[in-house]
């Protein structure tokens, strides 16, 4: 009988042991079936339970934390801007403020036909959306019926903008048959002076936060993204 | 990086804990939750620098602990605990997470809680016995220990081809 107890088989299983234990329960291994045997159920327990609970780990994570952490961070910012990642569009403060508070709205569609369609296969914005989306600027839009909230580089590259207006609100990526809608919700609702952050802010702000690398663009970027046309 | 966006980048771990500690997956999800805006009004705790998936598995681990008294109280009222899967369910949730349970999720409920965080962090999210000792804020020989006896239980339970 080997001189091996459990705690040492498991810590052996659990890759715990120095190289010296290591030696000396693989030599055991080699010479006591039984022992070998009762190692390979550990491993084969470890593997199972390892197994059972993976799929919870690669699912995409639900939208309740999403925008639980979407909510924290967005009253962080307003809250404390100099200790958030936010800072870069909390100095524009007017910009934080268009995408929370939702002031100064209006309406999508109205002449220009529908916000959003499909183009080669892709969803993409259309009409007054898209010019929106191609030459409005966060940091002047008094009085815009749809509003740019942040404008920023996604991972991966190219340029995407959150948007809001009365009917629907959102995520747009460049792409090359357009803007690339990423994401739509619904708008900020009939016009009104004052609202609260609603969830559909938090979901656009998860969306943003997904999809970017960096801090959002300030002033200075964004215009100069525009006039390279968002490329 | 912020704290959410660090905390969003380990969620899916987070919610793995949860779960292997958790009676199903929605009760996993409800103790990640909790933990999660515990942790959000206690940000100013967290010091920068240190291990945020540790911290965190802390939060969780107490929250779970904190409601299993909880809900070990509430159990006594209701049912005798030896009636196990068949009766002493809440409601439909309850019936319906009871019918999917695997022999895992069994087994794991099973074992006193001691053992069952062990067996989590170490065979589950596959921490360090140094990392886990720490989270539990047990000594190295604790922890093994329960490691020994929480996987005898299992493989008793579970079967030899485990």
């Amino acid at each position: 009988m080997s001189m091996i107890d459990e705690a040492m088989l498991i810590a052996w299983v659990d890759g715990e042991l120095d190289e010296v234990n290591r030696r000396r329960v693989e030599r055991a291994l080699a010479d006591d079936p039984a022992l070998a045997e009762r190692a390979e159920t550990h491993r084969r327990l470890r593997a199972r339970l390892t197994d059972h609970f993976a799929p919870v780990g690669e699912e995409p994570v639900p939208d309740r934390f999403r925008t639980l952490l979407a909510e924290s961070a967005a009253v962080v910012s307003m809250e404390r801007p100099g200790r958030s990642r936010w800072r870069g569009w909390a100095t524009g403060g007017a910009i934080a403020a268009s995408l929370l508070l939702g002031l100064g709205l209006g309406r999508v569609s109205g002449g220009d036909g529908e916000p959003v369609g499909v183009r080669d296969g892709v969803m993409v914005a259309k009409g007054q959306l898209a010019s929106v989306l191609d030459d409005q600027l966060a940091a002047a839009q008094d009085g815009a019926a749809v509003r740019i909230g942040l404008s920023f580089r996604r991972k991966g590259g190219g340029w995407c903008r959150s948007f809001e207006g009365e009917a629907l609100a959102g995520v747009a990526c460049r792409e090359e048959q357009g803007w690339q809608v990423q994401q739509l919700v619904p708008g900020t609702g009939p016009e009104t002076t004052y609202r609260q952050a609603s969830s559909g802010d938090a979901r656009v702000l998860a969306t943003v936060d997904a999809l970017r690398e960096g801090p959002p663009a300030d002033a200075a970027q964004e215009a100069a993204a525009r006039e390279a046309g968002w490329r | 990086m912020s704290f959410e966006s660090d905390l969003l980048a380990i969620l899916p771990r987070l919610r793995r804990f949860a779960a292997s500690l958790s009676q199903d997956r929605a009760d996993g999800d409800d103790l990640c939750q909790a933990a999660l805006e515990k942790a959000l009004r206690a940000r100013d705790q967290w010091q920068p620098g240190t291990r945020l998936d540790s911290w965190m598995y802390r939060i969780i681990r107490n929250v779970w602990i904190d409601e299993g008294r909880a809900r070990q109280r509430a159990a006594r009222t209701f049912a005798p605990e030896e009636a196990g899967a068949d009766v002493g369910d809440a409601g439909d949730r309850g019936v319906e997470a009871h019918v999917m349970l695997s022999d895992v999720d069994r087994a794991m409920q099973a074992l006193p809680p001691e053992q069952r965080e062990a067996i989590a962090l170490v065979l589950v999210e596959g921490l360090s016995y140094k990392e886990a000792a720490e989270v539990l804020g047990v000594p190295m020989g604790t922890l093994t220990s329960r490691l020994v006896r929480g996987r005898g239980a299992l493989i008793a339970m579970l079967g030899e081809a485990a």
